[in-house]
């Protein structure tokens, strides 16, 4: 599996599926972010897409104003998107249903007008343009060129692996246990000493540091930063990924992410009547398959044997 | 020195578009305080409103004041078949199927919205005059006029349904309490099907209404939801008189913010109010006690 991965780029020889492997490697890492929250304690979060745009601004600002490489960006904005959803979660995760909804939407609108407006820092509309890929220093060899679409690709797969292997250690661990009490009986977990705003914060944090360090590559990768990027559009895609892909599973919105970044562009050419689809799948999805699409047909086809047995399926 | 003409303009503007909000945030607030759904696809009704009215005048040149409930009764049978086909199967679904389920409606009717009649922004065609009328100092449209007395006229209509038929009695007992009000003989799924076309019905007069100087585009109704929601949440979850009175409010400071700080920052106001309120006076801001 991971040599196939590998080898993507030396079979893959066209740009623009390159191109596509790339922002799938970006999206799995956002998607794995989401599920923690919505998938593993529960919580329906509309601000993940604002926490990607954030950490794509922050890695921007860090880039232009301080002129520090992405690689001080990127975990500086996982690490600043993560500090800001410590502490909006510091207020709002004391409160659950349509008020922490309705409140992640505020909160993801107010980032977006911030975004938009505050013109000095941000350029509102006009966006900030200008991120470049940094060389990679590897020793013995000196810095090598990572610029181009074949070898970021190996950045942003690494990124999306060490996301994978983060999530899987968390999921295995006690923690990973007590997301899915929280999730399953909070009144339960409460009486046996599991704290539900503990494990719901550490989940809602580390999914969004997550998702910031997603926006920091795709900034850098797409070079260019705009408030664009806190449309529900993108939030919508996000969901669908997690939710068709298998809420609650490790490897469910992983395949979720790499097959909704690719089917939307494969019905590229009708691109409102692949949103009109796409909202009639997740509708259905959601009223009729609960456990998603994509995780149970796997499991459908992949033998027991071969699987490691880190799906909790409600 | 406060100018007291400019004053009174942004009072009016305030004013109407208060008066849109509380006809959207009506039905939102319903379909909350009924169904227990948070309604994203909400705004759309709206969105559709204002479309379809454009579609009846513009081109199939029907008579402006025809075609105003013409649209209305189009999207209440729209909403009719929403909510057999979508919001019947949602009543006793968990939060995260409703909230899915009705984002993924609102993304479906925008996008439906784009292919039916494309992305640029329209206006409905209306006889007025567009000399401008000026009234101390405050200058105002014969169009603008019209679209006040309409909406707040409907604001009333709803208001009196609501308190004084039989059906509104029965929406605000299911409301109170459901069980109860099934035990009593009331049938609940008529009350959510009124309850779910009456308020598409009032969003629908409002994009009908200001459809006329508002540009009608597919992605309004994302922009009406979100108004709607911090209207009611001003208003506490549930409450019809407080929507009416959220709405205006929020149209207020919204116009009233626009005029005196900026227009950029203006949607602040109501978000940052969403926030507040719901962590700390959840039934909103006209609950006593």
């Amino acid at each position: 599996m991971l040599l196939a991965l590998l080898a993507v780029p030396l079979v893959v020889r066209d740009e623009y599926y390159l191109h596509l492997f790339v922002i799938s490697a970006i999206f799995v890492i956002v998607a794995q972010g989401l599920n923690l929250i919505v998938g593993y304690v529960g919580q329906l979060s509309l601000a993940h897409a604002a926490f990607f745009a954030l950490g794509a601004y922050f890695s921007a600002l860090i880039f232009l104003k301080l002129k520090w490489s992405m690689w001080i960006g990127l975990p500086a904005a996982a690490i600043l998107t993560g500090l800001t959803a410590f502490a909006l979660g510091w207020v709002i995760l004391r409160v659950r249903g349509h008020r922490f909804v309705i409140i992640t939407v505020a909160f993801a609108e107010i980032m977006k007008l911030v975004a938009s407006n505050w013109i000095d820092m941000t350029r509102g509309f006009m966006g900030l343009p200008g991120l470049r890929i940094p060389a990679l220093y590897v020793p013995g060899i000196g810095s090598v060129d990572i610029s181009s679409k074949e070898r970021f690709y190996y950045v942003a797969l690494a990124a999306a692996l060490i996301t994978f292997w983060i999530c899987a250690k968390l999921v295995g661990s006690s923690i990973g246990r007590a997301f899915v009490l929280v999730r399953e009986n909070e009144v339960l977990a409460e009486s046996l000493g599991i704290s539900a705003f503990r494990y719901c914060m550490i989940a809602f944090v580390t999914g969004a540091a997550m998702a910031g360090a997603a926006g920091s590559l795709y900034g850098h990768y797409v070079g260019f930063v705009s408030p664009d990027l806190f449309n529900f559009s993108y939030l919508t895609i996000m969901l669908i990924m997690v939710i068709l892909g298998g809420k609650g599973t490790l490897i469910g919105p992983v395949l979720g992410a790499v097959i909704f970044t690719f089917l939307p562009e494969l019905l590229r050419e009708a691109s409102h009547y692949r949103m009109v689809i796409f909202a009639a799948i997740l509708i259905v999805a959601a009223l009729f398959m609960p456990r998603g699409i994509i995780f149970p047909l796997v499991e459908h086809l992949v033998p027991q044997r071969w699987r490691k047995n880190n799906a909790v399926t409600p | 020195m406060l100018d007291l003409a400019i004053f009174g303009q942004h009072l009016l503007n305030g004013l109407l578009i208060g008066c849109a909000y509380a006809l959207i945030a009506i039905g939102l607030t319903m379909i909350f305080g009924v169904m227990n759904i948070a309604n994203f696809a909400h705004g759309e009704f709206y969105m559709l409103g204002g479309f379809v009215a454009f579609y009846l005048v513009s081109l199939l040149k029907i008579n402006y004041f025809l075609a105003l409930p013409l649209a209305v009764v189009v999207v209440v049978l729209i909403a009719m078949l929403i909510h057999q086909a979508v919001f019947k199967r949602l009543r006793d679904a968990p939060m995260m199927t409703t909230t899915l389920v009705t984002i993924g409606l609102s993304l479906l009717l925008e996008h439906g919205a784009q292919l039916m009649w494309g992305p640029q922004p329209q206006t409905v065609p209306n006889p007025f005059p567009t000399a401008p009328l000026s009234f101390f100092g405050i200058y105002t449209t014969p169009l603008y006029l019209f679209s006040m007395v309409v909406t707040a006229a409907l604001i009333v209509v709803g208001h009196v349904l609501i308190q004084r038929t039989r059906m509104g009695k029965a929406m605000r007992a299911t409301f109170q309490n459901r069980e109860a009000a099934a035990l009593v003989g009331i049938r609940i799924d008529r009350v959510y099907i009124y309850a779910f076309t009456f308020g598409a019905a009032l969003a629908a007069a409002a994009g009908a209404v200001l459809g006329g100087f508002i540009p009608v585009e597919p992605t309004m109704g994302g922009i009406a939801t979100l108004k709607a929601f911090v209207v009611v949440i001003l208003g506490g979850m549930g409450s019809f008189v407080g929507a009416i009175f959220g709405g205006l409010l929020l149209g207020l400071a919204e116009s009233l913010g626009a005029g005196y700080f900026s227009t950029g920052w203006k949607d602040a106001i109501g978000f940052f109010a969403v926030i507040l309120l719901l962590l700390f006076r959840p039934d909103g801001l006209f609950k006593r006690g």
